[in-house]
């Protein structure tokens, strides 16, 4: 039999059928829920918003990877600017304005992806540090928020949220007071500083069942997102169930010492972006702890980060700060959870 | 020390994948003999750097069975001609191990009459169990050249030695890679020289418990064991199925799967009293002893999308792997890889020229149309989906971080040691990294590394052990140079001496003197 020179690769020879683009993709399909809640409470600005987000991120994208002299096409497959661009539009006002997207967009992809080396290198979560760093440079615009559709006395059309994310302009019919309404998180904020009692405040039209009006929905969407994410295998079950759990251990003692100065379980849960940093933001891999033990202290830090921030700090809302403040302690987590190998009890 | 082992429970593996099977081409088309190649490669490499020493030159006569090659020490094992014929050349030559690593190959060159040294044949029943001794089972496990026919080549010697106590023998019939056979069909067809084997084996290690693994997928086999096992009415072997998860049938991972025990890092089934031993290995001892026949033979399962008719084939050692696939419809043009083992483990052969070794277990066609990548390599997003598959408790995504940074200490810290190469982290890493690589060039690194720490630790105390003689030396001389320097420094001791010894010299002068004038006086006195 003639020689011939076969193909000399190493194992595994059957190659599986997973790839990156896969699980940025069912990432994307699990937030879809929360998306048409979003919709239904507050207006079609989100789709906007979305829009925009995705258009920055993937020029920050392009135009990185083109600088950085890498493979362009390579890395738009693998859809991970489309994530980061979606998470940084489920979390900022749908009618907050275009340049909100812009420059969270510069600093998501820019510098918290491509200064650190790309993807998979990054410390911080792109996401977050984006919105982190348009929360606090830009205060007001960031501030105006409209109240759920039921409540408002006027809904705003397409046209309308274009208008007000290109031109900054709002239809007469709605009050300038009903911009600044806001978040049920900020008016707990204002509200225990002007010393009123948490059943007070809660009574007020924004607030639902057990989270904001709206807000509560939304929360129940990306709650069973993650379950849909954590059924497929893109996520474990540690990081938001630690988040969960941390939450509700860490507010219930101190709802239950004064229910009516302290903010309880449900409604921590189920307002803000609890639900959506659980599921879906503390649970990136990349900024996040590999060992299985330090996952869940990550997402119990989470937690805690969060809550003192509500409870205590300037800022209504302090999921992105709690996460980030985590992704930097991240490395040391893992340093310190290495896990026992196989054999290694016994010995 | 665990004494027993509870053989009816069944404990959990964490980590493994569930991999497809594609074992019913090759066990649907039976077992059937090869016939002997024109030439056979025998290498003797037996595992790890471990060569045997020839005992035959080119142009000798050999007769099938013979033996070929010893071992240099103890360690090794022997090697015998798996054809009768006349060795042709004996030269370096490319192996069936992982790189087709270059070592030292008989060529034998068949004269076809296929003829056995004197063969010494005893039927093995209960009665000669019972009478043979230990030593003498484990004499024939060393003379039948018998190495583990599961793919690491240990030789199987070393496992018996009165001075382990061993209390299971764990039958080793899980045969976890998809297309490989070669295990399950020898079950199906050698039950009761399996069952003889594991007697023999029992009694070599003084297990006083066989347990025979076998995967949950496959048929009747534990049905057709069981039987047997009861109307010889054998007690102590019991027949286990495990479930079919891949890399169930690794030897520290049936283990935890049999007694939920861990082999300590580092250690080896022995410190827990237990010994593992593949389904062929115990066949190859029921052989030898009754037949007479070293392991010159074993089942190969050939297969692959390029192979024509798969099956399972009785294939000399040494066999060229063209020989075996041209006995299966084999299509060249469409092979992408040919693979000796397993998909998940396997090596990749550059040529088909290579003989098969004793460990050859299975040989695999496969078109590039199976064997290419699903996507780009990219990245690792650290997704740890690697963490959840690893049955060795690893963080493969941190090993694989500190390897691309080169820090292999870190490496090493992250217990790289433990990783058993199954390669079920790049199995399910969406970023198509082959990870098994770098764990591999990691840990021969390392060794280096070792070797040459080592190496300059060495250099290092001798260096320090020389200068601190150099050292004890130079204090030496000073010692007795300060010791002289004193008696010759001080001025006016010198002076004291001087004059105490000029005083005892004119002393004695001085008496000298009077003794002789008192001398002279006596003698004038006497001669007055």
């Amino acid at each position: 039999m003639q020689n011939k020179v076969f193909n000399t690769e190493s194992a595994p020879h059957i190659p599986n059928k997973n790839s990156v683009a896969k699980v940025m993709l069912t990432v994307w399909l699990a937030l879809v829920p929360a998306m048409l809640a979003h919709v239904l409470f507050f207006g079609t600005g989100i789709i906007i918003q979305l829009t925009l987000s995705i258009i920055f991120a993937l020029f920050f994208e392009i135009t990185s990877l083109k600088l950085l002299g890498k493979p362009i096409k390579l890395f738009l497959k693998d859809y991970s600017a489309f994530v980061t661009g979606l998470l940084f539009a489920l979390c900022i006002s749908p009618v907050a304005p275009w340049w909100i997207s812009f420059i969270g967009m510069f600093f998501a992809i820019v510098v918290a992806k491509h200064l650190f080396g790309g993807l998979g290198q990054n410390i911080f979560n792109p996401a977050m540090l984006g919105f982190a760093v348009v929360l606090i440079s830009f205060p007001q615009a960031m501030s105006i928020w409209l109240p759920p559709h039921s409540i408002s006395p006027y809904a705003m059309s397409f046209v309308e949220n274009l208008h007000a994310i290109f031109l900054g302009q709002f239809p007469t019919a709605i009050e300038f007071d009903t911009l600044t309404q806001a978040t049920p998180l900020d008016l707990i904020k204002t509200g225990i500083s002007q010393d009123k009692m948490m059943s007070e405040i809660t009574t007020g039209v924004v607030f639902g069942d057990f989270g904001g009006l709206g807000w509560e929905w939304v929360a129940n969407m990306y709650f069973i997102g993650g379950v849909f994410l954590i059924y497929k295998k893109i996520i474990t079950w540690r990081v938001p169930t630690a988040v969960i759990l941390t939450t509700i251990a860490f507010s219930l003692p101190f709802y239950l010492f004064d229910a009516d100065n302290f903010i309880g379980p449900l409604q921590h849960l189920f307002s803000g972006g609890l639900m959506l940093g659980a599921f879906f933001i503390a649970t990136d891999p990349t900024s996040g702890c590999s060992s299985h033990k330090g996952q869940l202290i990550f997402g119990a830090g989470v937690a805690i980060m969060t809550l003192l921030i509500r409870e205590f700090g300037n800022f209504p809302d302090g999921v992105a700060f709690g996460v980030l403040i985590m992704n930097m302690s991240a490395p040391l987590i893992d340093r310190l959870t290495i896990p026992k190998a196989f054999g290694q009890e016994n010995k | 020390m665990v004494n027993s082992v509870n053989s009816q429970q069944l404990y959990k593996l964490q980590g493994g994948i569930k991999l497809p099977h594609h074992k019913n081409d090759s066990l649907q088309n039976g077992l059937s003999r090869l016939p002997i190649a024109d030439k056979v490669y025998m290498s003797l490499r037996i595992n790890r750097g471990n060569i045997a020493k020839p005992l035959v030159k080119v142009g000798d006569k050999v007769l099938k069975g013979q033996i070929i090659a010893k071992p240099d020490t103890i360690k090794g094992s022997y090697i015998h001609a798996s054809t009768s014929g006349e060795v042709t050349a004996i030269k370096q030559r490319a192996t069936a191990s992982p790189e087709a690593d270059i070592s030292t190959v008989v060529e034998i060159t068949s004269d076809g009459k296929e003829q056995w040294v004197l063969l010494s044949q005893t039927p093995i029943n209960q009665a000669y169990i019972d009478s043979i001794s230990t030593e003498d089972i484990i004499d024939c496990i060393h003379n039948g050249g018998l190495v583990g026919l599961g793919g690491a080549g240990f030789p199987t010697h070393l496992k018996y030695s009165s001075q382990n106590t061993i209390h299971t023998l764990i039958v080793n019939g899980a045969e976890c890679e998809p297309y490989i056979t070669c295990d399950e069909q020898l079950m199906l067809d050698y039950p009761d020289d399996l069952i003889n084997g594991i007697l023999l084996m029992m009694k070599a290690s003084g297990a006083s418990q066989a347990i025979f693994a076998l995967e949950d997928q496959v048929g009747n086999i534990k049905s057709n064991i069981d039987k047997r096992v009861k109307d010889r009415n054998i007690q102590n072997i019991s027949v286990v199925k495990v479930p079919t998860i891949y890399p169930a049938g690794g030897e520290k991972q049936l283990i935890k799967v049999l007694t939920g025990l861990e082999v300590p890092s580092g250690g080896l089934p022995l410190n827990l009293g237990i010994i593992v031993q593949n389904v062929g290995t115990i066949k190859a001892l029921s052989d030898f002893i009754a037949q007479g026949r070293p392991l010159v033979e074993r089942i190969v399962t050939i297969a692959g999308d390029c192979i024509g008719t798969a099956q399972n084939f009785i294939t000399a050692i040494g066999t060229p792997m063209s020989h075996l696939l041209q006995h299966a419809d084999f299509d060249k043009d469409k092979t992408h890889r040919l693979i000796i083992g397993g998909p998940m483990m396997g090596y990749s052969m550059p040529d088909c020229s290579i003989g098969i070794d004793k460990t050859t277990n299975c040989i695999l066609a496969l078109s590039e149309k199976i064997t290419q990548h699903y996507g780009d390599t990219l990245p690792c997003i650290r997704c740890g989906e690697c963490v959840n598959v690893c049955p060795a408790y690893l963080l493969p995504q941190q090993l694989h971080w500190y390897i691309k940074g080169e820090n292999l200490e870190k490496a090493r810290e992250h217990h790289l040691y433990d990783c058993i190469e199954c390669g079920a982290c790049a199995w399910v890493c969406p970023s198509q990294i082959k990870l098994v690589d770098y764990y591999r060039y990691a840990k021969s690194e390392l060794k280096y590394l070792d070797y040459k720490r080592e190496k300059s630790d060495k250099a290092q105390i001798r260096h320090e052990q020389r200068e601190t003689r150099l050292e004890r030396l130079k204090t030496e001389r000073a010692a007795k140079r300060k010791r002289t320097r004193r008696r010759t420094s001080n001025p006016d001791k010198i002076k004291q001496d001087l004059n105490a010894t000029m005083e005892r010299i004119q002393k004695a002068k001085a008496e000298k003197i009077a003794q002789q004038k008192t001398k002279k006086q006596e003698t004038d006195n006497n001669a007055e």
